[in-house]
């Protein structure tokens, strides 16, 4: 009981990922920063946000749904919190499960629907357009997406996390089995993440802020904590599925190992922000379709033969 | 084209009240009545390919006198600007924006500022002052210097 | 689908100066937009008929920010014709250098503002950057780093020595050496091709119709230039290209303003080496006698107009000012059907807003 709860609270559950979503909500700005020949945030700031968003007036417009607005952001966090539960750190998973793959990626495919829904019931413009270009975009990116996490799933034989990692302690990390499906889950993991360059949803210059235009305060707040949290989940989903965990090693250099790995992760996806200018949302479509989805069945294809 | 060439061929256009007068700086300017001045505009633009407008200047030279002078600013290698005398009390002068879309934003603010009545066009809405503007064309009356 | 109505302005992320722009959309179409200008209105014409004309040209830098010193330059030559002064060779320099360096300043600010409303902020912020180090060489000539107020009726208010011409070559090295590169990679990238090619095409036809100027003209093929065509001293002596592309995309209004920021870099240089020594100002007299005169020249965004009479009082009996975006705002309705929403920055960034300059 007081280990569940040890587990359940404080790691890997509310306040590691806590921790670790405002981590890495520091670590990349002060990496686009840098890149931006700027100096960037202190470390302290992503956390000083959420405290000043926390004590600042809820308010919403006239029209907008109250409790819409107040549940989905819960629901949201509560879906990639235990998500995160799910998701071994450094190989450590204390509640791995065969399927767990699956019911991790249902979690955090909640909050995408959540943007999508809070944006709709919404008033103004911009939250509509915001909430509608959401949901084109998971069509585009989503598939990819999950061709790509199907990969190891298909060449380990198993739909648990932690049998993926098994896998890889034979064979060898996955992503040089896999270059096209680890870039498709990059791709598709910035998609999700709605990271420039697929931040369109949210595009400063076309939608203001997307569906959350009109939030602000604690709900703001609420909203921040889980893209902060599904992003680094995201990242420890995918070193889990593509680079595995190191064989043998003792504990703290396992997780001296992960932690470089989410370090990489996270200038991979910085430097991916920089470089690339916004996409269209029809030119989002026809690459998803196009080139993605194609590249990741023929991955897959590859994977399975390969696997025979 | 010549500059004479220009003055017959505007004569010919707008009868013999033409009249080129003293050139400003490097512009020549020509005097036109008002009733043929979309003739000579579809001239300009048409047959003598003079099509770059400027600006259009409207102003009060006398404020006793009242009358109102609309200067149209065409640019074609050098520059030509037109003048058309207003009376004060009712200045009127048909719109050009039929031929020149590019006059629309030119004649909105000389209307506004001076309360000219460009005709011919469906609608002369406000250009820089606002929808409510109750008072006086800013630019008419007497011009205090404190 | 429904139609709804985009309120872009008059306070919008996109927006730098308020305008109103009510843009009519159905999904991601454009159907239309409608424009109301005006809410930067300052009555400068009308000021400017109860000021002095010494103290106008104070009044007339405020017209804009980024072109400030343009237009004190248009109006000083307007006085300086009416009262049949020409002001010393060096001073005529002195003033194309600065319009040279606020054209350069003006350009990577577009650059800048451009990728930012595409997503694209790292080039924003190394544009920015390559800026301040011409705002730095402005700063040492004249103390302003925006706002110069390098003009005075009859000749400029700062003398240049061989120092200052040492310090500013030096910083134009330093400029082309760290500019040069991020120019290169803005005319080679791949998804600021993606957002910006075909987008929103002008035809010359169109572009004389509405009597646009500028970089927008140029981009459409238009060959209009009036530091060419209508040169001011000491433009006449000087050599230099007229940048035009024939697309008429905001993809040839990004290379058009990429290139030009280029040719004047090397203008900046050749004036440098024509500067001919001299006095700075020359005498004018307070009492401007009864004329009239009109003045054009090229801001970065275009032909500038000034029309000054003066009826030999002290103060300018009409002033008439024509900025050039003025004229790209009326084709700005034109441009807005037949887009998309996602393209609605890079039009309305294309144009290269200066709502202060338009609304005076």
């Amino acid at each position: 009981m007081v280990e569940g709860l040890f587990y359940l609270l404080l790691f890997p559950g509310l306040a590691f990922q806590v921790t670790c979503g405002l981590v890495f909500e520091w670590a990349d700005r002060k990496l686009l920063a840098r890149f931006q020949r700027r100096v960037g945030p202190r470390w302290y700031q992503p956390l000083a946000d959420l405290v000043k968003l926390f004590s600042k007036e809820d308010m919403l417009p006239t029209g907008a749904s109250d409790w819409a607005a107040t549940i989905l952001p819960l629901v949201s966090l509560a879906s990639v919190l235990t998500a995160g539960l799910y998701v071994p750190i450094a190989g450590f998973t204390p509640f791995s499960f065969e399927g767990d793959l699956i019911v991790i990626l249902f979690f955090m495919g909640v909050p995408t629907m959540a943007y999508y829904l809070v944006g709709m019931s919404s008033v103004g413009i911009y939250s509509i357009l915001g909430g509608a270009r959401s949901l084109l975009q998971y069509f585009s990116y989503e598939v990819p997406l999950l061709l790509a996490f199907s990969g190891p799933a298909v060449l380990s034989g198993s739909w648990s996390v932690s049998g993926i990692l098994e896998a890889q302690t034979e064979l060898g990390p996955f992503f040089l089995f896999q270059p096209v499906g680890f870039g498709l889950a990059v791709v598709g993991l910035i998609g999700k993440l709605k990271r420039d360059p697929l931040d369109i949803p949210k595009a400063k210059s076309e939608v203001v802020a997307g569906s959350l235009t009109e939030f602000s305060g604690p709900k703001l707040a609420l909203w921040h904590l889980v893209m902060d949290i599904q992003a680094i989940i995201g990242i420890f989903l995918l070193i889990n599925l593509f680079f595995g965990a190191p064989v043998g090693a003792a504990p703290w250099i396992g997780a001296l190992i992960f932690g470089g790995e989410v370090l990489l992760m996270i200038f991979i996806l910085s430097a991916a922000s920089s470089l690339f200018a916004r996409l269209r949302i029809d030119q989002l479509a026809g690459l998803g379709w196009r080139v993605l989805v194609p590249a990741g069945i023929i991955q897959l294809l590859f994977v399975i033969l390969m696997g025979v | 084209m010549t500059e004479v060439d220009l003055l017959t061929r505007l004569k010919e256009v707008a009868g013999e009240s033409v009249a080129r007068i003293e050139p400003i700086n490097r512009e020549t300017v020509y005097a036109l009545p008002v009733e043929k001045w979309l003739n000579v505009v579809a001239v300009l633009t048409g047959e003598l390919g003079i099509r770059h407008l400027s600006a259009i200047t409207a102003q009060q030279r006398d404020a006793s006198q009242g009358e109102i002078e609309v200067m149209v600013h065409f640019w074609q290698g050098r520059g030509i600007t037109f003048v058309l005398t207003l009376p004060g009390d009712h200045p009127e002068i048909p719109s050009i924006t039929a031929i020149i879309p590019g006059a629309d934003f030119y004649e909105r603010e000389a209307a506004e500022m001076f309360g000219i009545n460009f005709t011919g066009r469906e609608a002369t809405p406000h250009l820089l002052l606002p929808d409510d503007w109750d008072q006086a064309p800013p630019f008419t009356g007497r011009i205090t210097h404190d | 689908m429904t139609k709804n109505i985009i309120p872009v302005g008059p306070q919008h992320p996109l927006l730098k100066e308020p305008i109103s722009v009510n843009i009519e959309v159905s999904g991601e179409d454009v159907l239309g937009g409608s424009l109301r200008i005006g809410y930067v209105h300052r009555g400068i014409e009308r000021l400017a008929q109860e000021r002095t004309y010494v103290q106008n040209v104070h009044l007339i830098e405020r017209i804009c920010g980024i072109c400030s010193h343009v237009h004190t330059t248009t109006y000083c030559y307007a006085v300086e014709a009416l009262l049949g002064i020409e002001i010393p060779p060096k001073a005529q320099y002195i003033r194309a250098l600065m319009c040279e360096l606020e054209r350069i300043h003006s350009h990577l600010l577009w650059i800048g503002i451009l990728a930012k409303h595409i997503g694209l902020e790292m080039v924003f912020m190394h544009s920015w950057h390559n800026r301040e180090v011409v705002l730095d060489i402005m700063e040492e000539l004249s103390g302003g780093r925006v706002s110069h107020a390098a003009n005075l009726i009859g000749g400029v208010r700062f003398d240049m020595d061989a120092e200052h011409d040492q310090m500013v070559r030096r910083q134009l090295r330093k400029l082309e050496d760290q500019l040069f590169g991020v120019l290169d990679a803005i005319s080679t990238d791949t998804t600021i091709k993606a957002r910006t090619k075909g987008v929103a095409p002008i035809t010359a036809e169109q572009i004389r119709q509405y009597c646009v100027v500028g970089p927008v003209a140029r981009a459409s093929g238009v060959d209009v230039d009036m530091r060419r065509d209508n040169p001011l001293p000491p433009y006449d002596k000087l050599d230099f290209n007229v940048v035009t592309y024939p697309d008429g995309d905001a993809w040839a209004r990004t290379i058009v303003r990429v290139d030009e920021t280029r040719e004047s870099l090397k203008l900046c240089e050749k004036i440098l080496d024509q500067m001919p020594e001299g006095p700075v100002t020359t005498r004018a007299r307070r009492k401007v006698p009864a004329g009239e005169t009109v003045i054009r020249s090229e801001a970065p965004r275009g032909e500038v107009f000034y029309y000054l009479r003066s009826d030999g009082s002290e103060y300018p009996a009409r002033l008439k000012i024509r900025t050039p975006t003025l004229a790209a705002l009326s084709l700005m309705p034109v441009q807005l059907s037949e887009i998309r929403v996602a393209d609605i920055p890079v039009v309305l960034a294309g144009i290269d807003l200066c709502i202060a300059c338009a609304d005076r």
